[in-house]
């Protein structure tokens, strides 16, 4: 027994380290598709541009998305960030070696939302390759300015952690082009760097504001003690306090900007009890205040920016709420004109080129805008697809779409594929204000979607037409608390059933028309946590963000709908086994791991195969704890087993239970999608062209489609297309050097959209998923030697296709298009044909698969079947097309037989040049066999738009229509076959009789 | 045009890139010279005389390349019947494709011709480099499609960045980009390798070659064969 028990133990121990090796990169080749959109973009932090390059590089600096790059001034952008933090405080340029970039991580938008980073990185090429170079605990780096003409001093302005105190914060310099970093200004660890701006005409004079701020999950602080704003002249050595003229102190968040073009003019937004802009014309020495709206005074820690034109001091612009200029200094200001089109709210980036300042780039909550006319009107640049959603449902269409909210950009829903790929113009906007959960309903034609606060709405998806069904307090209850993001569920065994959650849990059964209260207060109801109206510091600010003691998410056990589960913003995690008629708390059960007890249940998956099991994320980075909380239990939450991996980066939002394979689960974190194949012992980050520190809010896997859809704060949506390689991957096969994996049915069809559609036209635009399963197989290693084939074989063993077969380590898939092998085409055309590119469509029936690596041969067997779908083609008709589409190829290759023959003959006739020179009647012969040619295909064709048709070019373009042909063949199509075959003959007689009449001239 | 002689210089790169080499530090430089032939054997290579097959949903391309060393080459394209080629000397370049339309051969621009230099050097680029005046970049370590790789970039004069990934089991290297500026727009051009063999003179060459032209096969090289040079000049 006991020998028993240890070899099962070895055998657990090898399959476990089996699967051990499997990484990212075992399934690399499956690479997913970024759907964008670019319809709605997302936060955007940072904008700079290189100063001598007529504007044309630009990069862009997301909250959640990373750095983007375009060299053509906007027109397109690429992402050059894939593989480091995607939140991005600020990006700095050595405009003496414009190739020098840095770019420091950690927005510094200090909203509820905001994410963190984790350091500050370097390029030496133009963003192709990074290295980190320090600050890595700072979390939030505001600003970074490069010396103009010392490459090797750089500043950066670090505010520091939101949510707790940290020494990581202060201004910081580097005198060795950022390889060592000194903090030259610091308080305390409560007030960080905000803004440093410099005298470009005399790099040694600086200037700094310092910033204490501080957030806690229900309110936020702007303003203290440690908050003022200094001035240097021996470039930070020394400091000092300029105040004159500006409000009492304490502040909070200062904008600030220097006119370059005379850097004794300076203008600044001071926040304190008394907000507002100052204006000083004496190098910060003395300020006068000056009286402005509210749009340039509001949400200092929010609008940070003000930008004063580089060649003009009096051209003054403040992107804020909305977007203004001031072309006296900043006495008055205008708005930006809606000419262009409407300009997103909430501005935080402002880039003006320096060469030409009529041209600027300015960086929305919605993404970018360009104007060239000084800010006047703006145009959106739309491929950007920097969306920062908190959810994604699905439903079940054909094709399925995909719904989400996002963060300051509404409700919106797609189709997962589209005609020509899922452009902008594909999706549709549901709901305004920020948008959170946005869930289809199983009717087809109702979704429900909210804005911030729980502010929900059913919306029909024909009109679009919107119906508030929020739940309302009665007299004996609580003011209702609602999240930011507040949890709108579906029953997952009974999609009837509608959950909302306050501090209570809802249910609906008719949609939202009414409602039942189905719990008590789940929450701690911490009434030291709930005093929202206090929020904001010097300014006061509460937009439900601040909410808190809500419920955050709900989930209906698949297997049992009396089970439900409920996890709060607090700390609590409950369950009701009978609807909601008790409740029981399970939150201490968890502490017990280890985990904080107030940390965020961010997410409940309860297991699809076991009722009494349950999955968890929590999140605890409200407390300044960024560690990756997932948890499992399996027995209602009375024990629980944390997940450990030591590659898991920064905080759990959500974690997915595959519907198929119970050892599969996904995790998605601020940094990241990780998968496990054996339910958690391994865990491996997925990368799959999925960016590697993606923010990873949501996740769903398509019943049907066995898709996997990613919905990130700052890269939209992803959607990986059949997951079906991941899921069936088990040890037994990864223990093996190679696998073929069996392939699913094979339909028989040109896929969805036939010829594919037009490409999508502008924005933002991804593919579509494959319409054909691949040939997937397992290599444990790469092939370094040898050469890899995959061969279609029919049930007769004759060769259909050859093609090359990948050899990456770890899963590799072949595409076969379904046909045959394309006829050789004859030499001597002007015009280029093809037919030699198509082959008919094979008929139903099984296939062989054979995978040659090297010596060594692997098979599998291929179904292909009807299409059963298509109405306009019965088996007998498939046939017919078959038939008659091999006819062509056939008449096709006797037509190549001739020409080939005629350029032989011709050759050898030729061959003696003193003999042929001589014989007229071997030229006479040449001219007629050239005659022949000349009839069966193009030959005199000079120009590509010429349309020269010959015989050959008739069976060609009929062969080319049967090959696609997905329908009954029509009448005069069947008539055209024979009419060609008489061509055909024609010539080839006209040949023969030629060949006859030169017995012993021509050798065949 | 320009595209035309874009998409004839990529295939006349991933041809030509099937000499081009590369690793990081000297150790792994030495290493990798020497798995791939060593500089003795490589020094020995005049001239070459390559075909090539590329196959794309069961249609044919054959491709036949005659290479002297410093002085030209020569890629020959048999498509749907018709016959194309790219020549590039150190004097000038022309270019005929049929199946693009051509109806006669056509002069690449002195700048393309310039930008082609590179090419005519048959020598694995990591015995060439300095020659060349590149300078080389060692850029750590990175996975090509699972595999751990050296990552290393050689930057030639004019700014023209090629990155070459080095498998760190047998030093191949198994994939290169090509970055440059032409026309005023970044092109970028990758390529992967593999099936590495030996062939005559103890060299040993990647018979399968993957870009964004699709997949090639090397079906036969001949090491230093005597080239009709006249091959290389255009009937005007």
């Amino acid at each position: 027994m006991r020998k028993q028990v240890c070899t099962a133990l070895v055998l657990v121990a090898l399959f476990s380290n089996t699967f051990a090796q499997v990484t990212s990169s075992t399934f690399g080749i499956m690479e997913a598709r970024a759907l964008g959109p670019g319809t709605m973009s997302g936060r955007i932090s940072a904008i700079e541009g290189v100063n001598n390059d007529e504007g044309k590089t630009i990069y862009v600096g997301t909250a959640g998305g990373g750095v983007w790059k375009s060299t053509n001034a906007g027109t397109s952008y690429k992402s050059i960030f894939d593989k480091y933090c995607q939140s991005i405080g600020a990006i700095g340029i050595d405009q003496k070696n414009p190739k020098t970039i840095f770019v420091g991580t950690g927005e510094s938008n200090m909203r509820n939302s905001v994410s963190i980073g984790n350091g500050m990185y370097k390029s030496t090429d133009g963003g192709d390759n990074w290295k980190k170079i320090g600050l890595d605990s700072t979390e939030h780096i505001a600003r970074i300015v490069v010396h103009p003409s010392n490459s090797d001093i750089v500043y950066a302005a670090v505010p520091g952690p939101l949510w707790n105190d940290s020494e990581h914060r202060g201004l910081f310099k580097s005198e060795d082009g950022g390889e060592t970093w000194k903090k030259i200004l610091f308080k305390n660890n409560k007030t960080g760097c905000a803004e440093i701006l410099m005298d470009a005409s005399n790099p040694n004079i600086l200037f700094a504001s310092m910033w204490q701020f501080r957030r806690q999950p229900f309110s936020f602080n702007s303003g203290g003690e440690g908050s003022g704003f200094y001035k240097s002249i021996d470039g930070g050595k020394t400091w000092k306090e300029i105040n004159n003229g500006l409000p009492a102190k304490p502040f909070g968040r200062i904008a600030m900007n220097i006119a370059q073009s005379n850097p004794k003019k300076l203008i600044a937004i001071v926040e304190s009890a008394k907000t507002g802009l100052y204006i000083s014309e004496d190098g910060g020495e003395t300020w006068k205040s000056q009286s402005a709206t509210s749009n340039i005074e509001a949400r200092p820690f929010y609008f940070s920016t003000i930008v004063i034109d580089s060649k003009d001091e009096k051209r003054v612009y403040r992107p804020a709420f909305t977007f203004a200029y001031s072309d006296d200094g900043g006495y008055s200001f205008s708005g930006a004109s809606g000419d262009g089109g409407w300009v997103h709210s909430d501005m935080h980036a402002l880039w003006i080129n320096p060469v030409n300042t009529n041209i600027m780039y300015l960086g929305t909550d919605g993404g970018v805008y360009l104007s060239i006319d000084k800010g006047i009107t703006w145009i959106f640049q739309q491929s950007l697809p920097v969306g920062q959603f908190y959810h994604v449902a699905i439903d079940n269409k054909e094709p399925y779409h995909v719904y989400g909210g996002l963060q300051d950009n509404g409700s919106w829903e797609s189709p997962s594929s589209s005609p020509g790929g899922v452009g902008n113009a594909n999706w549709n906007r549901l709901f305004g204000g920020d948008g959170f959960w946005t869930v289809p309903d199983a009717d087809g034609n109702t979704v429900y979607a909210e804005y911030q606060g729980g502010n929900m709405a059913r919306i029909n998806l024909t009109t679009l037409k919107s119906e508030n069904i929020q739940p309302k307090k009665t007299l004996k209850e609580e003011k209702l608390r609602w999240n930011w993001n507040t949890p709108i569920v579906l029953g997952s065994k009974n999609p009837k059933n509608l959950y909302v959650g306050a501090q209570y849990v809802f249910k609906s059964t008719d949609q939202g028309r009414t409602w039942n209260r189905i719990s008590g207060d789940l929450t701690t109801n911490d009434k030291a946590k709930l005093k929202q109206e206090e929020s904001g510091g010097l300014s006061a600010d509460n937009t439900s963000a601040e909410n808190h003691c809500t419920i955050f998410t709900i989930a209906e056990s698949s297997l049992d709908e009396n089970i439900i589960w409920a996890g709060t913003d607090d700390g609590n995690l409950q369950y009701t086994l009978n609807g909601g008629k008790n409740w029981i708390n399970v939150s201490q059960n968890i502490a017990k791991t280890g985990i904080a007890n107030q940390a965020w249940i961010s997410s409940i998956q309860p297991s699809q195969f076991d009722k009494n099991t349950v999955y968890i994320t929590l999140e605890n980075h409200m407390y300044g704890d960024h560690k990756t909380y997932a948890a499992k239990s399996t027995d209602m939450g009375k024990t629980w087993t944390a997940f450990k991996c030591k590659d898991f980066t920064s905080f759990a939002h959500k974690i997915k239970e595959d519907p198929i394979n119970k050892n599969l689960l996904f995790l998605g974190t601020e940094m990241g999608l990780f998968a496990t194949l054996n339910g958690g012992d391994n865990w491996f980050k997925m990368k799959n062209n999925i960016p590697e520190f993606a923010l990873v809010r949501d996740i769903q896997i398509h019943p049907k489609t066995h898709d996997l859809i990613v919905g990130t704060h700052g890269r939209g949506i992803y959607i990986l297309d059949d997951i079906r390689a991941i899921r069936n991957l088990t040890s037994e096969i990864t223990s093996q050097e190679v696998h073929l994996f069996e392939t699913p049915d094979m339909v028989l069809n040109n896929g969805k959209f036939g010829w594919g559609g037009p490409e999508v036209s502008g924005g933002w635009g991804s593919g579509n998923a494959p319409e054909t399963p691949t040939i997937d197989y397992y290599l444990k290693d790469r092939v370094s030697t040898g050469k890899a084939t995959l061969q279609i074989l029919d049930d007769k063993g004759n060769l259909v296709q050859e093609m090359p077969a990948t050899i990456r380590k770890g899963i590799n898939k072949v595409y076969w298009n379904l046909r045959g092998t394309p006829p050789k085409v004859a030499k001597g055309s002007t015009k280029m044909d093809g037919a030699g590119f198509t082959a008919p469509m094979v008929l139903p029936g099984v296939y062989t698969a054979k995978l040659k690596i090297g010596d060594k041969v692997y098979t599998t067997t291929l179904n292909c079947v009807h299409d059963n779908a298509n109405k306009d083609l019965t088996p007998a008709d498939r046939k017919l097309v078959f038939d008659k589409a091999m006819n062509l190829q056939k008449m096709y290759a006797r037509l190549g037989v001739v020409v080939d023959s005629i350029t032989e003959a011709q050759t050898k006739l030729k061959s003696d040049t003193v003999a042929y020179k001589k014989s007229r009647s071997n030229q006479q012969l040449v001219a007629d066999l050239e005659k022949i040619r000349a009839e069966l295909m193009a030959t005199k064709q000079t120009s590509m738009f010429a349309d020269e048709e010959k015989v050959r070019e008739r069976i060609s373009e009929l062969y080319g229509t049967f090959c696609e042909m997905e329908s009954k063949p029509n009448a005069t199509q069947i008539q055209a076959i024979q009419d060609l075959e008489l061509q055909l003959v024609e010539q080839e007689n006209a040949f023969r009789k030629l060949k006859n009449k030169s017995t012993g001239m021509l050798i065949y | 045009m320009k595209k035309l002689l874009t998409v004839a210089f990529a295939i006349a790169m991933t041809t030509a890139s099937f000499n081009t080499f590369a690793q990081s530090i000297d150790d792994v430089v030495k290493s990798h010279i020497k798995a791939i032939g060593g500089e003795d054997n490589w020094k020995k290579l005049k001239s070459m005389k390559t075909e090539m097959s590329m196959k794309a949903q069961g249609a044919e391309v054959k491709l036949s390349l005659w290479q002297v060393d410093k002085k030209a080459l020569k890629v020959e394209i048999n498509v749907m019947g018709m016959t194309g080629y790219q020549i590039l000397t150190t004097a000038d370049g022309w270019q005929f494709m049929p199946f693009q339309g051509q109806t006669k051969p056509e002069p690449m621009t002195a700048d393309d011709v310039k930008t082609g230099q590179d090419q005519l050097w048959i020598q694995d680029e990591f015995i060439t480099y300095k020659e060349k005046g590149k300078k080389l970049q060692d850029l750590g370590k990175d996975e090509v499609e699972g595999t751990e790789c050296y990552k290393i970039s050689l930057t030639d004069k004019d700014g023209k960045v090629t990155t070459y990934f080095l498998d760190a089991s047998n030093y191949h290297t198994i994939k290169s980009i090509s970055k440059l500026t032409a026309n005023g727009k970044e092109v970028e051009s990758t390529s992967l390798y593999s099936n590495y063999k030996p062939i005559e003179g103890g060299l040993v060459m990647p018979f399968n070659t993957s870009g964004d032209q699709g997949e090639m096969e090397v079906t036969s090289i001949v090491m230093n064969p005597v080239i009709d040079e006249s091959i290389f000049k255009v009937a005007k």
